[in-house]
């Protein structure tokens, strides 16, 4: 039999993206959400989850533990009577090794209609993800699935891997710095040579959550959301950002763009209600350019955190070891879902460049101008990939041929045991 | 979920979609059995290309499977399968009836695809049953499909009844003895009176079943096991009752691996809970270690970690 | 518990807490070494009298004492094959997290399914009756818990089977 493509599977906080190497889109997104018997688990609990008493022998069927849904399928079932809903996954960490076992079960067998034992699998980790988690997640996929291979690779480093799709990038690096925004949580983490730089991580608690929340007050303060019914408003809120947002140049200036010329720059959304089918529009003004820009001045919709996102990247590359910080300033790579406005990279770009030659200037000036530095290059990635970056990034590297002399073979987890996955190899850079 | 599906979920998701919002496309996708498919659009967005490799696809040319082909999507079969492939079929999305009933129906059979090639051979085991039966005696030809590198379908008819055998090979020690577990609770599962009509299963390791014992290259391992299905006339009595058989005798193996892989699942759930029972017994015998307050310089207490 | 079981559990028990008189012993052989004596091995005068409590053939019960460690290694019932593999897995994926389990050994001695070293440091930092309590409740439930997996395992297969067999009647 001739080899099947391996299975990328990337299981976020928020979304998993499952498919097959070699294509550029994931097969299946869904949330990474697991629909069981049994109330939900409750979400403030910290600590490991304990794991509940399965199905007891009285009981009897003995089956209970197939009765569930995930994904979509979940989250239309949360109304069923007797099905609770958990997530499995909290903060981009396996948290309930029990439930993420039956998603996977369930994602192999009734979506992706594969056999594991025929295929390889490229498993995706958070950053600083303990070394215990990846013994686990091997012990599932080798023990339960008996698969054929397995390479868990890091989220930061797959999104590097997928820039090298955009045809600004010319060398095939794995030094740079990623700027990873999902739905909950922003991460920038610098890599050097594809090994991640964990002590210089910074999160920002702002995502794509936070700002569709943010375009939501926005319309309702104008009273524009009175027309939708209020299920609908975040929904709105979310297509309001997806469909209309851009990131402007200047705030002020984009201001008085739209007063001189509202009909030009205001568009309108039309909604449908859910329920009575009825129409109804919403004007959408200057969230167009505010929702972004909570990015770059913090100060307009939080007040706990107030360091722009350029600062963040620029003080995470500060504390990187200095010999790398030439490579992580000219490579800085988007990732996620949150980093599709329009125009977002070359903000971005401006504002780090700006902090960067300021302190250029700074030390030129503490010299006494006696010595003049030749300038650091700053340069932000964006590609058509961005969204399902990490998964392409997975999709790319394993369908590379070398990618199977990489993974870690069923035989080598029979003779060692889950500690292989505790190595961790990087390759197909081109450095 | 207990039973698995017959139908492809990629294919009919994506069909769905792309009935609704045609674009550009190119994906390659898999399904039980190392069969694969390539989803691709070819010069106009509109118009969708549906190829599947099937390993034992030469078999079953040999048991009509055109014919079956034919039958089921008519003119939408290539008659030269893209490269690689086996089976291509071309979708145009102009075509397709508006949404509703009839084109969920059509992407339905879309999706069954594989189910339909690798029913050729059960059909014709079915008429050749009813032909025997007429006559009174012999023996249909023994069909085989290599579905995968070391396992394989038979399939033969007999004047009262076909036989279907699966060689079964488990690659692992756990999966092995799990597997007999559930092949003999397969056996014994036709005692109960509501099943009483299932078809009568067979199971045997290592000794094929006399059918196929004079098959030459069958691999004598302990490993290896043999299950037998006797299909009888009223399993595929009218063509509904034929097609239900058909699709649901195919997922066998898939079936079994699929719960195989489920009571893993499970057992490792069990132990998980049990581990953490013992961890608390032993914390118990911990002695409380006493924590003092202890101050830094500046007034801020001091707690050391471990 | 049934009748049978106890008086072997009781047995180990007052074996277990005898044994479990352990002191700081610092290496004779090697300067600044203090090793658990019973796994160096190498100071015959230090090692105790190993001794085994045995049920039956199948069940027995390695308790090998030394001066600053002892090391118990356990022999589980395995009627079958199911049985032998579920304790396979069992044992396994216990000793998988031997860093939580503090007196777990992360192989068993030859012979046996599980082993636990026990050494001065624990008894220091533990109750002694309270190791010795853990050590009695795992044997007592790790029989159980196999049985009842064995039991699950074969409740499922029917269902399964069941199941798929049913569908041939619609």
């Amino acid at each position: 039999m001739s080899l099947l493509a391996p299975i990328i599977c990337d299981n976020g906080t928020g979304f998993s993206k499952v498919g097959f190497a070699g294509n550029s889109d994931p097969s299946f997104v869904f949330p990474t959400a697991i629909a069981t018997r049994g109330p939900a688990s409750q979400s403030t609990r910290s600590g490991p989850a304990v794991p509940s008493k399965p199905g007891h022998l009285a009981s009897k069927r003995g089956v209970e533990d197939l009765d569930f849904f995930i994904g979509d399928e979940a989250l239309a079932n949360t109304k069923t009577p007797g099905y609770g809903i958990n997530y499995p996954i909290r903060h981009g960490q396996i948290e309930n090794w029990d439930y993420m076992e039956r998603f996977w079960e369930q994602t192999i067998f009734k979506y992706l209609r594969a056999e594991p034992e025929d295929h390889y699998f490229l498993l995706t980790e958070p950053p600083l993800n303990p070394p215990e988690n990846r013994e686990q997640t091997a012990e599932i996929f080798f023990e339960s699935f008996n698969i054929k291979g397995l390479y868990i690779a890091v989220q930061a480093v797959l999104a590097l891997a997928a820039s090298w799709s955009s045809s600004r990038v010319t060398d095939r690096t794995l030094t740079g710095t990623v700027i990873d925004s999902g739905d909950g949580v922003t991460h920038v983490i610098p890599c050097a040579e594809g090994y991640v730089i964990g002590s210089a991580i910074k999160n920002i608690p702002i995502a794509g959550r936070d700002i569709t929340q943010f375009v939501l007050n926005l319309i309702r303060e104008r009273g524009d959301m009175a027309v939708v019914p209020p299920e609908d408003h975040l929904k709105v809120a979310s297509k309001v950002k997806e469909n209309y947002s851009y990131v402007c140049q200047d705030i002020v200036k984009e201001f008085r763009k739209y007063d001189v010329e509202p009909y030009k720059y205001f568009e309108r959304y039309e909604g449908e209600n859910s329920v009575t089918g009825k129409k109804y529009n919403v004007d959408v003004g200057y969230e167009r350019f505010l929702a972004p820009e909570i990015f770059f001045n913090p100060e307009i919709f939080s007040s706990d955190f107030l360091t722009p996102l350029p600062e963040v990247v620029d003080t995470v590359i500060q504390q990187s070891p200095i010999d790398v910080r030439r490579g992580l300033y000219k490579n800085i790579v988007l990732s996620g879902g949150s980093t599709m406005f329009q125009h977002f990279n070359q903000r971005l770009k401006r504002d780090i460049k700006q902090i960067v030659d300021r302190r250029l200037d700074a030390s030129v000036q503490a010299s006494g101008s006696h010595i003049k530095s030749s300038g650091i290059e700053v340069d932000v990635i964006s590609h058509k990939r961005q969204r399902y970056a990490v998964w392409f990034g997975g999709s790319l590297m394993a369908s590379l041929p070398e990618f199977y002399s990489f993974c870690h073979t069923k035989a080598q987890y029979d003779e060692i045991g889950p500690s292989i996955c505790r190595r961790y190899q990087i390759f197909g850079s081109a450095t | 979920m207990i039973l698995l599906e017959p139908h492809n979920y990629i294919i009919q998701t994506t069909l769905a979609e792309k009935c609704i919002k045609p674009s550009t496309l190119d994906v390659q996708f898999v399904d039980f059995d190392g069969v694969r498919f390539h989803l691709s659009s070819t010069d106009r967005k509109t118009s969708l290309l549906l190829s599947m490799s099937i390993r034992c696809w030469d078999e079953l040319v040999n048991y009509g499977v055109n014919d079956v082909l034919k039958r089921e999507y008519g003119a939408m079969v290539r008659a030269e399968p893209e490269p690689e492939y086996n089976v291509s079929l071309d979708i145009d999305l102009e075509q397709v009836p508006p949404e509703g009933e009839e084109r969920d129906a059509l992407i339905k059979s879309i999706a069954l695809i594989k189910r339909n090639v690798l029913a050729a051979p059960f059909e014709l085991a079915f008429q050749t049953q009813k032909q025997l039966e007429a006559s009174g005696s012999g023996q249909g030809d023994l069909m085989a499909m290599h579905y995968r590198d070391e396992e394989a379908i038979y399939v033969q008819a007999s004047p009262d009844r076909v036989t279907v055998i699966f060689s079964t090979v488990f690659k692992e020690e756990t999966d092995r003895i799990f597997g007999k577990v559930f092949l003999q609770e397969f056996v014994d599962a036709r005692r109960l009176p509501t099943i009483q009509s299932a078809p009568q299963v067979l199971y045997t390791t290592r000794e094929p079943p006399l059918e196929i014992r004079h098959v030459p290259g069958l691999i004598d391992s302990d490993d290896v096991g043999y299950v037998t299905f006797v299909l009888f006339p009223r399993h595929f009595i009218n063509p509904e009752v034929a097609s239900a058989t058909i699709s649901h005798i195919q997922l066998f193996r898939d079936y079994l691996h699929y719960h195989i892989k489920c009571s893993k699942a499970y057992m490792h759930s069990r132990m998980r809970h049990r581990v953490t029972e013992f961890q608390k017994v032993l914390n118990r015998a911990k002695t409380e270690v006493a924590v003092t307050d202890r101050k830094t310089a500046s007034g801020r207490s001091m707690i050391r970690l471990t | 518990m049934s009748n049978v079981l106890r008086p072997y559990l009781a047995a180990v028990r007052s074996t277990l807490t005898a044994a479990l008189t352990l002191e700081d012993f610092a290496s004779q052989i090697v300067e600044r070494h203090n090793k658990p004596e019973v796994e160096v091995g190498c100071s015959k005068e230090v090692l105790l009298n190993p001794l085994i409590i045995s049920r039956n053939e199948n069940e027995r019960v390695l308790i090998e004492p030394s001066i600053n460690s002892i090391r118990l290694s356990i022999k589980i019932k395995q009627a079958d094959e199911i049985e032998r593999i579920l304790c396979h897995k069992f044992t396994r994926f216990m000793m998988q997290r031997a860093e939580s389990f503090i007196v777990l050994r992360r192989k068993p001695v030859k012979g046996y399914d599980i082993s636990f070293l026990i050494t001065n440091n624990h008894t220091d930092t533990m109750l002694k009756h309270k190791i010795v309590d853990f050590i009695i409740q795992f044997m007592e439930e790790v029989d159980k818990e196999i049985s009842e997996m064995k039991l699950s395992l074969n409740a499922r297969a029917r269902v399964v089977a069941e199941s798929y067999l049913l569908a041939f009647n619609s």
